[in-house]
């Protein structure tokens, strides 16, 4: 696989020495990156090759040099090369068009602006100008240019904040820390007189490893770890501003390395088409092989006796030389026009995504955009998706949304506010960042003395101090700084509430509660950290009191409650309940310390903190003492913010027969609420956990649940399959992959969590190589990156900053929702759309040119042509071309209402029954059959030969003519009937290629002597069309072929009425105003019909495999293990002090800008 | 992604119904009722067509005589290619039992002469039959020039392998003296084809014209001499010459030979009566397993006797009705079982 290799390349390389503030030492590649496939000079040689290693293009191109050689050809020799000139032309005006826009999109990230030092002074200069060794000052909210180690940064600590969610989706911002040597590095004069150099591992694509090491001069040489770079693509948090010097740039970031070369999708119709055109090929060849035999047996029964043509004088021409002028004869019989027609087609069918004003997020005013218009039928064969979670589900914002304090829940106003909210998120989807938490009871029972008003206060005092925020004043607005997304959330809902956090300094934090200040001394902070699931702080209260405020999950408060804690039971129903509607929940108590108690346990936690080895495990041992008796004051509920209509949008999805899985990088907790809320797994699901940490007990694990399903293996069961990425390494391995693969497609949904981004491109791979059904990846992160590209279809989330997922996508949407209408109309569309459109590309051709295989039985196999060649070679360009463009891109099955109404229409398409060897099979006998129909008729009509007033006799042409346009008016009808929907297009198309044909055809007849081609045609049209038997044949040759059809269609509609021609007669006899509730009853019962088909199993395991118990929701994001503990970190902060020094950093750089 | 303010404002016209695929549109529903009155319809229109065609076809009088085996002897001469200038003629006596009334053409017919040979059609000059320039000879193998180099006017194997039996009815009034029935040997051709695909080479005299050309092999004179009587009968526009020159379709064709001029006893058409063909046997069919036969025939406004169109009529109008008929029963038994589901 691409990747693996290059991975050991990189691996491979050696060192890399970066020499400080010396720009001439350090030559490595450039910033500058592009996507685009072709550059101006390397278009032509290129193009031009991918053009011809497509089998058919190669294909023409040999008939065309075939046609050159002198008396082989019997349709002359440019009748192949100009229809291939004009395809290659159209076709390679789209690729420069589609390839402009790849070069405008590099341009735009190529062209951002960042701050550089350059010639001792600050330069703005553009991102692809930056180079190795650079020095790159960049400022809150900037995307980082390229892969830098820190220098060092505005904050204290010299610590500075970024989002890596572009990179592994996660949600909690990274803490980054320079080198404390080079911390005080601010300056212009002080950064240019740097001197010295980075060694660092070569360019690979692990994000999280680096080993370098900085030597600067005079100094010992210092280390350099992943906690000091800074990659690119991840955006800066927090921080005033950073300085950093480059290491890695352009494609050697790690960041770029992990985009795999954007690989060549083909779509499944296209793979099957590409068979077929095979088949016809060796189709072709059968025929030129019975054709030679036939001419053989020809010579050999008249020989020396046709004196009229001198045969001894030709037997010299090898049965080598005949072959060659049959294939060539025969060509056509593959669609020259078929790969060009579909191109433009596909297109276009892309243009109709783009300009989809159901699919136009007005917010940002971005509209969905295929990147590639390669695989728009395969939208509507989509049986796996795999979402990620954050920022495709969810909009990555957390609310405070409901609280339970003392056993009585607030924010759960009536269900009316509920979808209001909906209805304001569904239209323009205003998304705003307040705190929808609004429930005046509790405020209500907080001021008018409610007997759990103490509690209440406590449940607020203790979430505005117990958290690792930072505020910091901007006027008279505080900005609260966060790691934790939740904490923000709880900070800022509390706010709101009327408990400000304003100020924190190393030793305090100072809340405002309704005007009045109160400080608390932060004593102690028990980090965080995902064992442990809570934090605690220990806080001396305004009134000199010592009290242990704990947030965290269920599980671990409940085991430290004490005897005398209150409102358990309420609590936790209250956090079933929100768990059932997937918000995040964290449990709340607080324990008042004795001093003496406290004193016990601070001798005994300076013991552990100064502990060498695990450190960090002796740390929680020692929390644990203190954690206990906690009394319970209630909890919180965060909604981590889906996107609008999501829920909806996973139901339809699913009633769709679409299979839904979620692969995300962030924490199981979070990934199962966001399942729920989401509406993914509902409560009664059953859950199969599998959290295992050796290869062993996975493959056991394994094994047991797909022993315990028995029967229902491989069966779709109302499970739900939760894995984590450490168990998931196992599970992938060789020999137990395949029973994985069985268990998770014997659940109906998937939830894969922590997950690398290449686990989760090979979850996509193993279902796509092992499954065979066509996989969908959304995504909107570079973690996602991999997966879009390994799934057939990639979709990307638009419009949030980071571009990667978005260029590596091969469609872009705004938001998760959308997909419904990418997939059920346009993809269900699309299919119908191009498989019709493949179907007539080959009848209509099979039809005309099997008619010469006909001729050649009354010809003597000679390879004479009953048409004239300049007609039969404009066939596919010009009289046919445009019904195939009709059916291509206006065709609908039914209504775009329906589409959406009934999802279980997208079956038909996902199962791709309308297009499989048995169709084209189908098709290509049915076109046989017309082509003798359309032969056998006008022969037997022009036998007697006086056919024309005035006795005069005909000619072959004559024939020919006759045939022809009985071929174009009969294929065009076809068209018609083909079409289910006609608009003016398809009119045009229809009629308009009958009228080009007979037009063409006067004026053709006329153009001998004046220009010197087509004598034969000369005069024809004048015979031709005077001829009372043209006009009959007219009627007669056309009825025949399509009646046959008709009576086909009918009795198959009669007999065998699918759910579409329900749909559609419902649609056109809405029109007629019949009474559509009874219908949709009917349409109901097919339904239930189809889906109960083969009903769901009943689930009947045993209870221990299978978890069924309702989760509580807990889930919090918080920074762990970082290069710098929380508690270190927030004590480093002094809100109340102006930042004096902060000002006159930033006076002095704008005087310099 | 994002599309510039600009750009969406000259995007207004983004609603529309076309790029919103919100066309109108007709939805092609083949409902019981359209399909079945489609089919009626078809029926009764192909079969009324069809009884029309088939009787004006039976109005048609036509006779053919197939003289190759009456002639046998000549038949048998022409079979060695060296006996060329030997003359040989026949005479075949028939009697027309009803008289054809109207315009009467007779044409020749041959059976089993591919004149749709690929290497056939395409040996001929085109420009040369246009009188632009005789030497133009090179798509004519194997018959552009004859043994000494000198091109061959008119060239190719179309042309050398022209038609030569020169067939002339006779009408015997008073069963003793035949009379010549006068037929016209012009206006045989397409029009195109005399006025504009064949010229003579602009002379007076067309024996000067043809200078430095030399006749086809199998040609008994040159072709300025084709028609000495008539110069716009002569040379490359020769009717006969231009009525072969029209490859046929198919290995039995017909062409025309000559129309009915009608004077004297024959302005009807032909009378009833005995007649008789003088024909001077000269091209060879028996080569080959042909056959040549000789036609007379009158016309209708379809053309010729020709039964097919007719029936393929008829018999389409009978297949609507019948497929009509029993659509008609299987939609009328499934409605009622759809019924009875629906009342479950």
């Amino acid at each position: 696989m691409g990747w693996q290799q290059s991975l050991q390349e990189s691996d491979a390389s050696k060192v890399r020495t970066i020499y400080l503030n010396e720009p001439l030492r350090n030559s490595f590649c450039k910033n500058s990156i592009s996507t685009a496939k072709y550059s101006i000079w390397s278009f032509l040689p290129r193009y031009l090759y991918l053009q011809f290693s497509k089998a058919a293009n190669a294909f023409f191109l040999f008939i065309t040099i075939l046609q050159q050689i002198p008396d082989v050809s019997p349709t002359g020799k440019y009748t192949t090369l100009l229809p291939l000139v004009i395809i290659l032309m159209v076709s390679g005006i789209k690729e420069i068009v589609e390839d402009y826009k790849r070069h405008m999109a590099d341009k735009l990230v190529n062209t951002k602006t960042v701050i550089v030092l350059r010639e001792n002074t600050w330069k703005t200069i553009m991102w692809k100008e930056v180079n190795v060794g650079d020095i790159v000052k960049a400022s809150n909210g900037q995307f980082l240019p390229a892969d830098m180690v820190l220098i060092s940064s505005s904050e204290p600590q010299v610590t500075c904040y970024v989002a890596t969610s572009n990179l592994d989706g996660e949600t909690n911002l990274k803490i980054r820390q320079a080198l404390s040597e080079t911390s005080e590095m601010q300056t212009e004069k002080q950064l240019s007189s740097l001197s010295g150099k980075i060694e660092c591992e070569g360019p690979n694509r692990h994000f999280n490893t680096f080993v370098g090491t900085l030597y600067l001069n005079d100094k010992s040489p210092v280390p350099i770890g992943p906690d000091q770079v800074l990659l690119r693509g991840t955006q800066l948090k927090n921080t005033q501003w950073i300085l950093g010097i480059v290491v890695y740039t352009g494609f050697e970031t790690k960041f770029m390395q992990n985009s795999i070369k954007l690989p060549l999708k083909r779509s499944n119709v296209e793979k099957v088409t590409n068979v077929q055109i095979l088949v016809l090929f060796l189709l072709l060849l059968a025929m030129s092989l019975v054709s030679c035999v036939g001419a053989i047996l020809w010579n050999e029964w008249y020989g020396e006796g046709i004196w009229y043509i001198r045969m001894k004088e030709y037997i010299s021409y090898s049965l080598g030389f005949d072959l060659l002028v049959f294939i060539i004869l025969y060509h056509n019989l593959i669609p020259i026009s078929l790969l060009v027609t579909l191109e433009i087609v596909k297109y276009i069918q892309a243009m109709f995504i783009n300009w989809d004003e159901d699919m136009h997020y007005r917010r940002n005013d971005v509209y969905a955009m295929a990147r590639t218009s390669n695989l728009n039928e395969e939208l509507g064969q989509v049986k796996y998706l795999f979402s990620d979670k954050t920022g495709t589900l969810t909009c990555n914002i957390m609310t405070f949304k409901k609280c339970t304090i003392a056993g009585i829940i607030y924010g759960n106003q009536s269900e009316k506010s509920d979808t209001d909210i909906r209805k304001l998120s569904l239209s323009p989807s205003v998304i705003t960042e307040s705190c929808e938490f609004n429930d005046p009871r509790l405020l209500y029972n907080f001021e008018n003395g409610h007997p759990t008003k103490d509690y209440i206060k406590e449940f607020l005092t203790l979430l505005c101090v117990c958290h690792t925020v930072v505020p910091e004043r901007d006027g008279n607005n505080i900005i609260y700084q966060a790691s934790s997304p939740d904490e923000a959330a709880l900070v800022k809902g509390m706010k709101n509430l009327g408990f400000v956090f304003t100020a924190r300094t190393p030793t305090s934090v100072t809340i405002e509660v309704m005007g009045e200040n109160f400080t608390f001394e932060i004593l102690n902070i028990l980090e965080f950290s995902s064992n442990r699931k809570r934090m605690s702080v220990i806080v001396r209260t305004p009134t000199g009191n010592l009290r242990l405020y704990c947030k965290g999950a269920d599980t671990v408060i409940y085991e430290r409650l004490s005897e005398d804690s209150r409102f358990m039971k309420e609590t936790l129903t209250h956090l079933e309940y929100f768990a059932k509607e997937g918000l995040r929940t964290l449990c709340v108590a607080y324990a008042d310390l004795s001093e003496e108690e406290y004193q016990q346990w601070l001798t005994q936690y300076r013991k552990a903190s100064t502990v060498i080895q695990n450190r960090m495990q002796s740390l929680e041992e020692c929390y644990e003492y203190i954690e206990k008796k906690f009394l319970l004051l209630g909890a919180t509920a965060i909604e981590d913010r889906l996107q609008a209509r999501v829920p909806e949008t996973i139901t339809t999805l699913l009633k769709a027969n679409i299979r839904i899985w979620v692969l995300t990088g962030d924490k199981q907790e979070t990934a199962i609420n966001i399942a729920y809320s989401c509406k993914l797994i509902s409560a009664h699901m059953f859950r199969i956990q599998l959290n295992l940490n050796s290869l062993e007990a996975t493959q056991q694990a394994i094994t047991w649940h797909c022993e315990a399903l028995g029967t229902q293996l491989s069966k779709e069961n109302d499970l739900a399959l939760i894995i984590d990425g450490e168990t998931l390494k196992y599970a992938l391995h060789s020999e137990i992959k395949r029973s994985f693969l069985n268990l998770a497609l014997s659940c109906r949904a998937v939830l894969c969590c922590r997950l690398s981004p290449l686990q989760k491109a090979e979850i996509v791979d193993l279902v796509k190589k092992h499954v065979g059904a066509i996989t969908l990846a959304i995504g909107d992160g570079a973690n996602d990156v991999g997966m879009i590209q390994m799934a057939h279809v990639g979709v990307g989330i638009s419009g949030n900053e980071g571009m990667l997922a978005t260029n590596n996508s091969d469609y872009a949407i705004a938001q998760f929702s959308y997909l419904e209408k990418l997939l059920l109309v346009h993809g269900a569309w699309n299919h119908f759309r191009v498989t019709k459109c493949i179907l007539y590309c080959f009848y209509k051709n099979v039809v005309l040119y099997v008619i010469e295989l006909w001729f050649a039985f009354v010809n003597g196999f000679s390879g004479q042509i009953v048409f004239e060649h300049w007609c039969i070679s404009l066939y596919n360009v010009l009289f046919t071309s445009l019904p195939p463009f009709s059916l291509g891109i206006f065709e609908q099955c039914c209504s775009q209402k329906s589409l959406l109404a009934y999802p279980q229409l997208y079956k038909i398409s996902q199962a791709g029954n309308t297009f499989n060897t048995k169709v084209f099979w189908f098709q290509c006998l049915n076109a046989l059959i017309h082509s003798f129909i359309l032969f056998w008729m006008p022969m037997k009509m022009l036998e007697h030969d006086m056919v024309l007033q005035g006795g005069y006799t005909t000619d072959y042409l004559f024939l020919g003519n006759f045939i022809y346009t009985y071929v174009v008016v009969t294929v065009c009808l076809k068209a018609g009937l083909e079409t289910q929907s006609w608009n003016k297009f398809s009119h045009i198309a229809i009629w308009g290629s009958i009228i080009i044909w007979l037009v063409f055809f006067a004026i053709y007849s006329f153009v001998w002597p004046t220009i010197p081609i087509a004598p034969e045609m000369a005069g024809q049209v004048k015979m031709v069309l005077v001829c009372p038997y043209f006009w009959l044949g007219f009627f007669i040759v056309p009825i025949v072929c399509l009646t046959l059809n008709l009576i086909w269609k009918s009795i198959r509609n009669t007999c065998k009425r699918t759910l579409l021609e329900e749909v559609r007669e419902m649609e056109s006899s809405r029109a007629q105003k019949f009474h559509p509730t009874i219908f949709r009853k009917r349409v109901e019962a097919k339904k239930v019909q189809m889906i109960f088909a083969t009903p769901p199993h009943e689930v009947v395991l045993q209870s221990e495999s299978f978890d069924q118990s309702i989760p509580r929701g807990y889930a919090f994001s918080q920074v762990e293990q970082a290069v710098i503990t929380q508690e270190e970190l927030i004590r480093s902060y002094n809100t109340t002090k102006s930042k004096q020094d902060k000002v006159t950093m930033d006076s002095s750089h704008s005087r310099q800008k | 992604m994002k599309r510039t303010s600009e750009e969406s404002q000259s995007r207004l016209p983004d609603n529309s119904a076309l790029k919103q695929q919100q066309l109108p549109a007709y939805r092609l529903q083949l409902t019981a009722t359209g399909v079945l009155s489609g089919f009626f319809a078809t029926g009764v229109f192909c079969l009324g067509v069809g009884i029309i065609l088939i009787l004006s076809a039976k109005s048609i009088k036509e006779i053919e005589i197939k003289y190759t085996k009456i002639c046998g002897n000549c038949a048998k001469l022409r079979e060695d290619a060296t006996n060329f200038d030997k003359e040989c003629t026949c005479s075949i006596p028939f009697y027309l039992s009803e008289t054809m009334q109207g315009n009467v053409y007779m044409y020749y017919k041959l059976y089993g002469f591919y004149q749709n040979l690929y290497r056939y059609i395409l040996s001929r000059s085109n420009s040369q039959l246009m009188g632009t320039d005789l030497k133009d000879v090179g798509t004519c193998a194997p018959f552009s020039r004859s043994h000494d180099g000198t091109p061959i006017a008119p060239c190719g194997a179309i042309a050398n392998s022209i038609f030569n039996d020169t067939i002339i009815l006779s009408y015997n009034l008073n069963s003793s003296i035949p009379i010549e029935v006068p037929m016209l040997r012009s206006g045989i051709t397409w029009w195109t084809d005399k006025y504009v695909k064949f010229q003579n080479p602009r002379s007076k005299n067309l024996s000067i014209a043809f200078a430095g050309t030399t006749k086809p092999p199998s040609w008994a004179k040159p072709v300025y001499e084709l028609d000495q009587e008539d110069p716009e009968n002569n040379g490359f526009l020769n009717d006969d010459f231009i009525v072969w020159m029209r490859a046929a379709a198919f290995p039995t064709f017909k062409k025309l030979y000559r129309r009915l001029n009608r004077i004297q006893y024959f302005t009807e058409g032909l009378p009833a009566g005995n007649y008789s063909f003088n024909i001077t046997y000269n091209f060879p069919v028996t080569r080959f397993r042909g056959e040549k036969s000789v036609v007379l025939s009158t016309l209708t406004w379809s053309g010729g006797s020709n039964l097919f169109l007719g029936l393929a009529y008829t018999v389409t109008g009978a297949v609507t009705w019948l497929a009509f008929f029993s659509m008609m029963a299987i939609h009328l038994m499934l409605k009622d079982r759809k019924m009875f589901f629906t009342q479950q």
